[in-house]
């Protein structure tokens, strides 16, 4: 009996080791078969996305967001106030825009953030605030206002890289944080 | 026989330090207050400290994109998440290696002599195996330092972090039993179970 547990669970280590693919988000097997790292979010590849979103602010990644979000966030009219400013762009813009979000929002994803955002939000109201997000707000409520809104060169959490020194490429990982003006800010 | 009580000790201990970090974890979300409906994250009504300083984002944050801080950072090679890594992945390594070492004949039904245990203890089987179920035991105690805060009771099972380490700390003591009743007792698929656990919540996290 222990010997066919043995050669089992081998076989079913050796078939998760051998098999890979490099396609790992888009569905489950993928995932399974594939080791590149999907602990963080899915970096913004998109060059469209990163030019309009990242004329104005950090392009954040369609990760961040589940797909209702992004589909509230991402129309004509949310546009025009978006966030206080009027951020309207063309129709083709826009549809480009709105459909890479939501392709690739953290409810489709299977990078690890992602899916712990996409839990965070399954129920309720869909954000439209990444720093709205319970999971967010969790990993931050240790963290002082002062290294925050009262640090100059921070200001907000909505700036994700001024801390997160690896933010473009989608890791937030708590070893590539560097928080302005606080050199030793885990201590 | 003293072995045996060592690594059951070994094995209440690791228990012992993976409960007392979960009361640890749920101690600080208790902090934050949960309001009663809904889901555990999406029933927040309270403003946490990020709500507050996030109160008054600028509207315009063309300059914050601009000075980003990556270019000249470098995350250090030497964390406690890393350490929490390579240890596990040194454990299921070892696992595979200990699977794959040759195994000292086995008195099947017979009393053991001394020489025959003697040769089944110094055997690189049993070295590799309870190297392995050490460094298992490392992987979980670096875990609950290194990570304590990532996982959190009531998001339940399907939540990544709290299946890593639901996963690694059975994958563990699956190990240390396994090395406890080694020789023979049906150690082998226990102990490969307990790597295959391991490997398995390495993946989910990784």
């Amino acid at each position: 009996m222990s010997k066919k547990l043995e050669v089992g669970a081998l076989l079913v280590g050796a078939l998760l080791m051998i098999s890979n693919n490099t396609r790992a988000e888009e569905t489950l097997t993928g995932w399974l078969t594939n080791f590149e790292r999907t602990k963080e979010v899915k970096p913004a590849t998109d060059k469209q996305y990163l030019k309009e979103c990242g004329e104005c602010h950090f392009a954040y990644q369609p990760g961040l967001l589940p797909a209702r979000s992004w589909e509230k966030l991402l129309n004509a009219d949310a546009l025009k106030k978006h966030f206080g400013d009027n951020a309207e762009i063309d129709k083709d813009t826009l549809q480009t825009i709105h459909d890479y979000a939501v392709e690739n929002a953290a409810d489709k994803s299977f990078y690890k953030r992602s899916r712990k955002i996409a839990l965070a939000t399954v129920e309720g109201e869909a954000p439209l605030r990444i720093t709205e997000v319970l999971y967010i707000k969790r990993k931050h409520k240790d963290i002082p206002e002062n290294m925050v809104k009262g640090n100059k060169d921070v200001k907000s959490f909505s700036n994700c890289n001024k801390c997160h020194t690896r933010a473009d490429k989608g890791v937030f990982d708590e070893d590539t944080v560097v928080i302005p003006n606080f050199p030793d800010w885990d201590d | 026989m003293k072995r045996n009580y060592g690594f059951i000790n070994i094995a209440i201990s690791t228990c012992l330090v993976a409960a007392s970090g979960l009361v640890h974890a749920d101690d600080a979300t208790q902090n934050i207050a949960i309001p009663s409906i809904a889901s555990p994250y999406t029933k927040s009504s309270k403003s946490y400290m990020l709500a507050l300083n996030d109160a008054d984002a600028p509207q315009k944050q063309a300059s914050a994109t601009a000075a980003s801080q990556s270019a000249e950072f470098e995350p250090p090679m030497f964390s406690k998440s890393n350490a929490h890594k390579y240890l596990g992945l040194g454990t299921v390594a070892l696992v595979v290696a200990t699977a794959l070492a040759p195994k000292p004949a086995e008195n099947e039904g017979g009393t053991l002599t001394q020489a025959q245990i003697d040769e089944q203890e110094s055997s690189n089987h049993a070295r590799l195996g309870k190297a392995a179920a050490t460094l298992a035991a490392a992987t979980v105690v670096t875990g609950l330092i290194a990570h304590w805060d990532d996982f959190h009771v009531e998001d339940g099972w399907t939540d990544p972090d709290n299946m890593h380490a639901l996963l690694g700390t059975a994958g563990a003591l699956a190990m240390l039993f396994a090395v406890s009743n080694a020789p023979g007792g049906g150690h082998a698929g226990v102990g490969v179970t307990g790597g295959v656990a391991m490997a398995a919540a390495i993946k989910l996290t990784w």
